[in-house]
C-alpha cells in the first residue's frame, strides 16, 4: 500500500532535514500583541514533501519567515539538519508567492536565476551554465533573455522556481506559490514541483490555502489552527507516486484525506470539530 | 512581436505582464512628438519676430538679432580654440563646471543620505521634521549665508549648489528606497546574497526611477542655482555676464546670455533623459 511513499511515517530528531521545537511569535506588546504561533513544534525529514495548511491568518507566512531565518521567534528553536538556525541558513531555498515582487524586472530571467548565486564558487560561465540547466528543468529554457514581465503569472513562477532550483537547496520553503495563478497553471506547476522533488533531492516544505492542494502533493500534511497557530494533526498521506492530477483525486483515499484536511480547517483547530466558531 | 506571441501560450493568466509595444512603434510615436514639439517652436519664433521687429521698444530685440549675436559672442574665436571665443571658455565653463560639481556632489550626498533615510523608518520618522523644514527654504534664499560662512570663490557656489540640489535627489530617494516591496527585500536576504549586491543589485535598481526622477528636477534646479550665485559677488559666469549686460543695457547682449541658458538646460536635460531612457528601459516597458 505505502510501499512507494518515500518516507517511513516515523523518524527520529537525529535524521532529520529541519526540527521545530516549541515555537512561539508574539507580534507587538502589552495589549496590542498579537500571538501568532503558540508552542509549535514539528519535524521534517530528509527528501520529505510535507504542506501546511490552515484558516487564513493562522500565522503561516509568520512560521515561513521563522524558518527561513528572517524572523527570529519569540520563543523556541528550528535546527536544519541539526543545526539551530541563528539567521538565514545556508542550503534553503525560498519560493515567494508573489512573482511579480520577487523576480527582479531590471534582469532577463537568465540573470534572475544567477542572482543569487555570485556566493558560491563558481565562476560566471559555471553560474550561466547551472542557470540554463535549472531555466531548462522548468521548461524556460529558450526564454532565457526575456525579463519576467514579458512572460505570464505562471511562467514567473517557474522562474523564480528556476532560481531556487540553482541555488541547489537541501530544504525548498514554498509560501502559497500558486496562489496566484490560474487553476490549469496550478496544476502544471503542481506536476513540475513533484518532479523536481525527485530529480533534485530535495526536501520542499509547502504552505497553502488549498486543501487539495496540500494533499496532493504531499507526504504529510501538517494542519495548522487558527491563531495562536498550534499543529492540530500531522496527517500521513501514503498515496503512491506517481500521483495523477485526475485519477489520484478520485481515489478513495484521497478524498478521504482531503475531507478529513478540510474537516480539521473548518473547526480551527477547536477538537469538537464544530463548525464556524 | 516576440511578446505577444509568450503571452498566448499561457493566456489565461492575469499578471502583470507586458502587452507588446514594439521598438518601431515607439520611433514613430517619438518622432511624432518631436514634429509637434518644434512645430510649435517654429510658430512661436515666428510670432515672435513679427512682434518684436513691429515694435519699438529697445528692451525686445527680435530672435535673428539674438541668433546672430549668439554665434558672434561665442563662435568666432580662434580655430585653435575651435572657434570658441573667451567668452564661451571663459564663462561658459566656468558657470559649467561649477554646476556640474555641485550637482555632482548635491546628487552623490542626495543619494547617500537618501537611501539611508529610506532603509530605516524610525530615521525617516525622526528626521522628517528637521527634512521638511530645511527644504522648505528657498535655495536662492540660503545665498546670503552661504556667502557670509564661505566667502565668494568657487567652493561656495559649488556648496550651494549641491546644498540645493541635494534636497531633491535626497528625498526622492528616500521615499524611493522605502517604497520598494518588501518581498523583493526578503528574497535577497532569503538568498543570503551579501549586504553590498543587496544595495547595488536590489536597493538601487529599484529605487531607480524616483532617484532619476529626483536628479532631473536637481538638474534644473542646478541651472537655477549656478546662476544666481553668479548674480552676486562673481567675476565670471553666465550669471555675471548677464547681470552685468543688464546694468550697462547691453539689452541685446542679456538676451543672448538667455538664449545661452535656454540651449544648456534643454541640452542637459536630453542627455539625462537619454541616460534615463537606458537604465530604466525596464521600468517603462514594465508599466507599458
Amino acid at each position: 500500500m505505502s510501499v512507494t511513499v518515500p518516507m517511513t511515517a516515523t523518524r527520529s530528531a537525529v535524521d532529520a532535514m529541519l526540527q521545530v521545537e516549541g515555537i512561539t511569535h508574539v507580534y507587538g506588546q502589552g495589549a496590542t500583541a498579537h500571538r501568532a504561533i503558540e508552542n509549535l513544534s514539528f519535524t521534517v525529514g530528509p527528501r520529505e514533501f510535507v504542506s501546511i495548511v490552515g484558516p487564513s491568518g493562522a500565522g503561516k507566512t509568520t512560521l515561513l519567515r521563522i524558518l527561513s531565518g528572517l524572523l527570529t521567534p519569540t520563543e523556541g528553536t528550528v535546527s536544519l539538519v541539526g543545526e539551530p538556525v541563528d539567521g538565514v541558513p545556508e542550503g534553503m531555498a525560498m519560493v515567494f508567492q508573489d512573482y511579480s515582487r520577487s523576480l527582479l524586472p531590471w534582469l532577463s530571467i537568465e540573470k534572475n536565476v544567477m542572482f543569487p548565486l555570485t556566493r558560491t564558487e563558481a565562476g560566471r560561465d559555471e553560474r550561466r551554465r547551472i542557470a540554463r540547466e535549472s531555466l531548462e528543468a522548468v521548461g524556460l529554457a529558450d526564454r532565457h533573455d526575456r525579463y519576467p514581465w514579458q512572460l505570464s503569472g505562471g511562467m514567473q513562477q517557474r522562474v523564480a522556481i528556476a532560481r531556487a532550483l540553482a541555488y541547489r537547496p537541501r530544504l525548498l520553503l514554498m509560501d502559497e506559490p500558486f496562489a496566484s495563478v490560474d487553476a490549469q497553471t496550478r496544476s502544471d506547476l503542481e506536476d513540475l514541483v513533484l518532479s523536481l522533488r525527485d530529480r533534485y533531492d530535495m526536501t520542499i516544505l509547502f504552505v497553502t490555502h488549498d486543501i487539495d492542494e496540500s494533499v496532493y502533493l504531499a507526504d504529510r500534511v501538517l494542519v495548522l489552527s487558527r491563531p495562536p497557530a498550534h499543529l492540530v494533526e500531522e496527517i500521513p498521506v501514503p498515496i503512491p507516486h506517481p500521483r495523477d492530477q485526475i485519477t489520484t483525486k478520485e481515489t478513495d483515499e484521497f478524498v478521504d484525506l482531503r475531507g478529513r484536511v478540510a474537516r480539521l480547517i473548518r473547526s480551527g483547530g477547536q477538537p469538537d470539530g464544530g463548525g464556524s466558531r | 512581436m516576440t511578446t505577444t506571441e509568450i503571452r498566448t501560450t499561457d493566456a489565461a493568466n492575469p499578471g502583470p505582464a507586458a502587452p507588446g509595444k514594439g521598438g518601431l512603434r515607439g520611433t514613430a510615436r517619438l518622432s511624432k512628438r518631436l514634429a509637434v514639439d518644434f512645430g510649435a517652436l517654429v510658430v512661436l519664433v515666428a510670432l515672435w519676430q513679427l512682434a518684436t521687429s513691429a515694435a519699438t521698444t529697445p528692451f525686445f530685440p527680435t530672435p535673428l538679432e539674438i541668433v546672430e549675436n549668439f554665434g558672434k559672442m561665442f563662435f568666432t574665436g580662434p580655430p585653435e580654440h575651435l572657434f570658441l571665443t573667451d567668452a564661451a571658455t571663459g564663462d561658459v565653463f566656468a558657470s559649467l563646471w561649477r554646476m556640474l560639481l555641485g550637482y555632482a556632489i548635491g546628487c552623490a550626498w542626495g543619494i547617500i543620505v537618501g537611501t539611508l533615510l529610506g532603509r530605516s523608518r524610525a530615521a525617516r520618522e525622526y528626521t522628517d521634521p528637521v527634512v521638511e523644514l530645511l527644504r522648505s527654504i528657498p535655495a536662492t534664499a540660503s545665498l546670503p549665508l552661504f556667502i557670509l560662512v564661505l566667502g565668494g570663490g568657487d567652493f561656495m557656489r559649488v556648496a550651494f549648489i549641491a546644498w540645493g540640489v541635494s534636497w531633491f535627489v535626497l528625498i526622492n530617494t528616500a521615499s524611493g528606497v522605502a517604497s520598494i516591496h518588501a518581498t523583493m527585500l526578503a528574497m535577497g536576504r532569503a538568498f543570503r546574497v551579501s549586504r553590498v549586491r543587496q544595495l547595488f543589485g536590489i536597493i538601487l535598481p529599484a529605487a531607480m526611477p524616483k532617484i532619476l526622477a529626483g536628479m532631473r528636477i536637481g538638474l534644473t534646479a542646478a541651472l537655477i542655482l549656478v546662476v544666481t550665485s553668479e548674480f552676486m559677488v562673481a567675476t565670471n559666469g553666465i550669471g555675471f555676464q548677464l547681470i552685468q549686460a543688464q546694468r550697462r543695457f547691453q539689452v541685446l547682449d542679456m538676451w543672448t546670455w538667455m538664449l545661452l541658458l535656454a540651449v544648456l538646460g534643454y541640452l542637459l536635460n536630453t542627455i539625462l533623459e537619454v541616460t534615463e531612457g537606458r537604465l530604466l528601459a525596464w521600468h517603462r516597458k514594465a508599466r507599458d
